[in-house]
């Protein structure tokens, strides 16, 4: 006979996900597999003999990267021979400041950290989070994409992003010929919503670069990177390669992260049998080796495979954790669906939401999650109510602000004509009254009329053989009559020549100010320090269009 | 896996190998009887090491080193047999011809159809994993870049793949399809990642890096 | 056992070069832009503080810039581009800061700056797994530093060239 209790436990949605047994021999394990290395760092006249168990000659291309860029070699030796458990209790400890342990952090080979990490609960490490964070202030990030890569859309649903409070968006396309379509939508979209939004467009990797030099995207952040060689092949790069990548973005003053995270090399088949963290942390050190001043961590679209294992949610705390205290941006992930249980999604995100990181999300999904083309995020649009009031019941800011309808009906109005305008003006192909009307009031793209896609490819690849850039998009949109809009556009493009953006953790303000760890480091030190949320924020943050107040009583 | 499972593995594949082979080349493989229409079950053999086709006409299908042999259905069961001949009649509606090859080098789809790609006649070509990732791929593209991305292994019917093939084939012909209708299911990774990772576990072991991309005779017996 | 001698000799040529570099560049005076020598994090942001110090790529001042100058056609799109002199200050500040990595970057990219838009991406494709020859990459290499003066980049891509031959990644012929 079977048990009732079992019987409706089985329904639970946390039953539809998969969940596998560890399997270390092929680097089905979160963290401190019994195959990673020991830590250990020698060296000779300057340069690394001997990493992590390998001496020079039998180091891989990655090790060999690392181990001449990577490593703040002065006092490698030392810190490396320090004892893991105190260097994790300065980690957490209010009173070592961020810098201190930076200094340590930036010297420890990548099984050192991991080692080091490795002492503590996800409590500890969500403290060390708050502290080690490099911008003060916490933000967040939106995916905007939609299934049929209809860019009225794409503007649409930019503009409600960005006046509900995200400091980035990013957009990725089901047919990659629509790209330049969906990133110029997502520009123009975003500066209607708040000016100094920044944007990007993921596509394959030479094709993001060419938008982001058109002028059409301010930064990048799908410059994926991997902990083992076999990998990065089949990614087709070589940290070689990505370092001059990410070279070839500041050429051109544009902001540029890399993108990694635990699971991507079992998922593609060779871990070589270490842990998921021990080859994540190595990732963190390619990144730092390459001059990249953040990442995009957080097992990302390989989130499936950490979540099926034991201790793999805490495993993706750690790994935005070491990317923290090597002093990098960290956009911490939280933007692929992982679960079908409510729970569980609201449990792992909390790990980033409640210490804060530069971007909690990267990002949480502007769509309805059918919409959403990185195959769905941990939160969607349906969540926006439930995320505010997160937000107001623990006095977290979590990057969201509340919105009114008539505000939000009124931005995605204002984007989907001046995208209409854009593409009239630039010769690109028509955009009705029709699609205008229904991306205003559009929940997801169920909602929109169909467009001619094979015009709309042929209208995008034209757009790119004329060579239009940026520029042209200001002129069409001042001979259109949207001077505001031009004037932001234009304060993105000149954002690229003064570079300011291309430091640490940097976002804009409306006024096209720059934030970054430069000019606001996090100076957490225990309570009433680092980011505090202002009187005005807080009362911002607790009205909410569903309180009831008691004069309405 | 163990190192002795695996070399178990190699050579019974070596032996099949061996026994199918007839010293085909691209022209006899054309010959054989339309697998649209065959039937019975799926037997794959290598034949001579791929070249670079001159028929215009012709869209090249590249196999992961597990499709087909090792591996005999998707992630969702589907049949491999059943895959390649909707991809084939799919391409014989638009009235144009294919060749099957299988790359060893690496298990990436991208890489596979961007090989695929590479060696058609009309520079047009299908990859296709075990677990039923598909990309419809141009020769002049970077190789992480493609015409059409199916990545979601779990959404792929035979109705797609029939599209699919149909795509490739109209691209051939220098047309400019509408792309066959993307599916999302974001519940797709909750279920299905960690499972797709041991599938492809499995199939990047099938690798061999020193191996030259082989033509393909498919028969149905 | 050959090959990790050169390797050796080549990183030492790179560091050699890479400090070299950041002593001429510091040495630099108000610069040839007219910008002011040396910075730190105190003149960031730099766009804000001493926009009359910065200038494009194309030798324009930032504070002359303005929308209505893209508007009547005055700014072209190859006046938003960053220059050399401003990345330079920028990997300033970086250090200013402690971030070494992010400053070797920075200083990278200056040199990358003239290398046109087509150009840089063909590199880039060039420096991915199995695309080129050692001597390709060796001719890419020596190719800009003669036209564009990229010495950092150059000895970085023929560091890159002597391990992709180590470890099998060269283009097969």
């Amino acid at each position: 006979m079977k048990s009732k209790r079992f019987e409706a436990l089985d329904a639970r949605p946390v039953n539809k996900d998969g969940f596998v047994t560890e399997w270390p021999e092929v680097g089905l394990i979160a963290m401190n597999g019994p195959n990673d290395p020991q830590p250990s760092i020698r060296i000779q006249n300057g340069k690394v003999v001997e990493l992590d168990g390998k001496s020079r000659d039998e180091f891989d291309m990655i090790d060999t990267f690392i181990a001449d860029y990577g490593i703040k070699l002065d006092n490698a030796e030392a810190v490396n021979a320090m004892d893991s458990l105190e260097l994790a209790r300065k980690l957490v400890d209010i009173n070592v400041p961020r810098a201190e342990v930076v200094k340590l952090t930036t010297a420890m080979t990548p099984a050192k950290i991991c080692e080091v990490i490795g002492k503590m609960t996800v409590l500890e490490m969500m403290m060390s989070v708050t502290k080690m964070r490099a911008r003060k202030s916490p933000a967040n990030q939106a995916h905007v994409t939609n299934l049929k890569d209809n860019p009225v859309q794409i503007a649409a649903d930019a503009a409600e992003a960005s006046l509900r409070g995200f400091a980035e968006l990013e957009t990725t396309v089901g047919i990659a010929r629509y790209a330049p379509f969906n990133a110029i939508a997502l520009m123009v979209g975003a500066q209607v919503g708040r000016p100094g939004i920044l944007t990007q467009c993921a596509v394959e990797e030479a094709t993001e670069l060419n938008l982001g030099m058109r002028g059409f995207t301010a930064y990048a952040e799908t410059v994926s990177v991997y902990g083992t060689e076999p990998v990065f092949m089949d990614g087709d790069d070589t940290p070689w390669s990505k370092a001059f990548l990410a070279s070839c973005y500041a050429s051109r003053g544009l902001k540029m992260r890399f993108t990694s995270g635990t699971g991507s090399e079992v998922q593609m088949g060779y871990a070589e049998g270490k842990s998921m963290l021990y080859l994540e942390a190595r990732c963190l050190y390619i990144t730092k080796a390459a001059g990249s001043q953040g990442i995009q961590n957080g097992s990302v679209s390989c989130v499936g495979v950490p979540a099926a294992v034991p201790g793999g949610i805490r495993a993706i705390l750690a790994e935005n954790l070491i990317a923290t205290a090597l002093d990098l941006e960290c956009a911490s992930s939280n933007d692929q669906t992982f679960t079908h249980s409510d729970l569980r999604r609201v449990a792992r995100s909390l790990m980033q939401f409640v210490p804060g990181t530069d971007f909690i999300c990267s990002g949480y999904s502007a769509t309805p999650n059918y919409d959403n083309m990185f195959a769905g995020s941990n939160w969607d649009a349906d969540d926006y109510d439930d995320w505010i009031i997160i937000q107001r019941d623990l006095k977290v800011d979590g990057g969201l602000v509340p919105v009114l309808e008539e505000d939000v009906t009124r931005v995605r109005n204002k984007a989907a004509k001046v995208i209409q305008a854009v593409f009239r003006e630039l010769g690109l192909t028509e955009i009705s009254d029709e699609e205008v009307e229904a991306a205003t009031y559009a929940r997801g793209s169920q909602d929109m009329p169909n467009r001619n896609v094979v015009e709309d490819i042929k209208a995008a690849e034209d757009l790119l053989k004329r060579g239009l850039t940026g520029v042209d998009i200001v002129k069409a949109l001042a001979k259109s009559g949207f001077e505001d809009v031009a004037t932001s556009v234009y304060g993105m493009l000149r954002q690229r020549v003064a570079g300011d953006y291309l430091h640490t953790s940097a976002i804009l303000t409306d006024k096209f100010e720059v934030i970054s760890a430069v000019n606001q480091p996090n100076d957490y030190n225990g309570p009433q320090t680092g980011y505090q949320i202002s009187d005005e924020k807080w009362e911002q943050l607790k009205t909410i269009r569903q309180a009831i107040s008691p004069e309405n009583v | 896996m163990d190192e002795k499972t695996l070399r178990n593995i190699i050579e019974e594949v070596m032996k099949e190998f061996g026994a199918g082979s007839g010293g085909g080349t691209a022209t006899a493989v054309m010959t054989a009887p339309s697998v649209s229409s065959a039937s019975g079950t799926l037997k794959i053999s290598e034949a001579a090491p791929a070249e670079r086709g001159t028929n215009p006409r012709e869209v090249v299908i590249a196999l992961a080193p597990g499709f087909g042999g090792r591996m005999t259905s998707t992630i969702t069961g589907v049949d491999h047999g059943e895959v390649l001949r909707e991809v084939c009649a799919g391409i014989e509606e638009q009235g144009l011809t294919y060749r099957f090859i299988r790359v060893f080098r690496t298990a990436d789809v991208g890489f596979i159809a961007h090989e695929a790609a590479k060696l058609s006649g009309s520079g047009i070509g299908i990859g296709i994993q075990s677990r039923g990732t598909t990309v419809i791929h141009q020769k002049d593209l970077p190789p992480l870049s493609n015409l059409e991305l199916f990545s979601q292994a779990p959404l792929i019917d035979l109705e797609t793949f029939r599209a699919i093939g149909e795509n490739a084939a109209k691209y051939a012909k220098s047309e400019s399809p509408s792309p066959v209708p993307v599916r999302n299911d974001q519940m797709a990774r909750p279920r299905y990642q960690a499972i797709a990772a041991l599938w492809h576990i499995k199939e990047t072991q099938l690798c061999d890096p020193n191996k030259k991309t082989a033509t393909l005779r498919v028969e149905y017996r | 056992m050959e090959s990790e001698e050169l390797i050796r000799q080549i990183m030492d040529e790179v560091m050699k070069n890479l400090a070299k570099d950041q002593v001429s560049f510091a040495k630099k005076p108000a610069g040839a832009n007219g910008s002011a020598g040396s910075v730190s994090a105190a003149n960031y942001p730099l766009g804000e503080k001493m926009p009359e110090k910065i200038k494009s790529a194309t030798g324009k001042v930032l504070s002359d810039f303005s929308v209505d100058k893209v508007i009547s056609g005055q700014l072209t799109a190859e006046d938003f581009r960053i220059a050399p002199e401003t990345l330079e200050l920028q990997a300033q500040v970086a250090e200013s800061v402690g971030r070494d990595t992010l400053a070797r970057n920075m200083r990278r990219a200056a040199e990358l700056i003239k290398v046109p838009d087509d150009e840089l991406l063909q590199v880039y494709n060039s420096l991915r797994p199995y695309r080129s020859t050692k001597a390709e990459l060796y001719g890419i290499a020596d190719g800009l530093e003669s036209k564009y003066g990229c010495t950092v980049n150059a000895a970085f891509i023929r560091e890159a060239a002597d391990v992709y031959e180590k470890r099998g990644r060269l283009k097969a012929d």
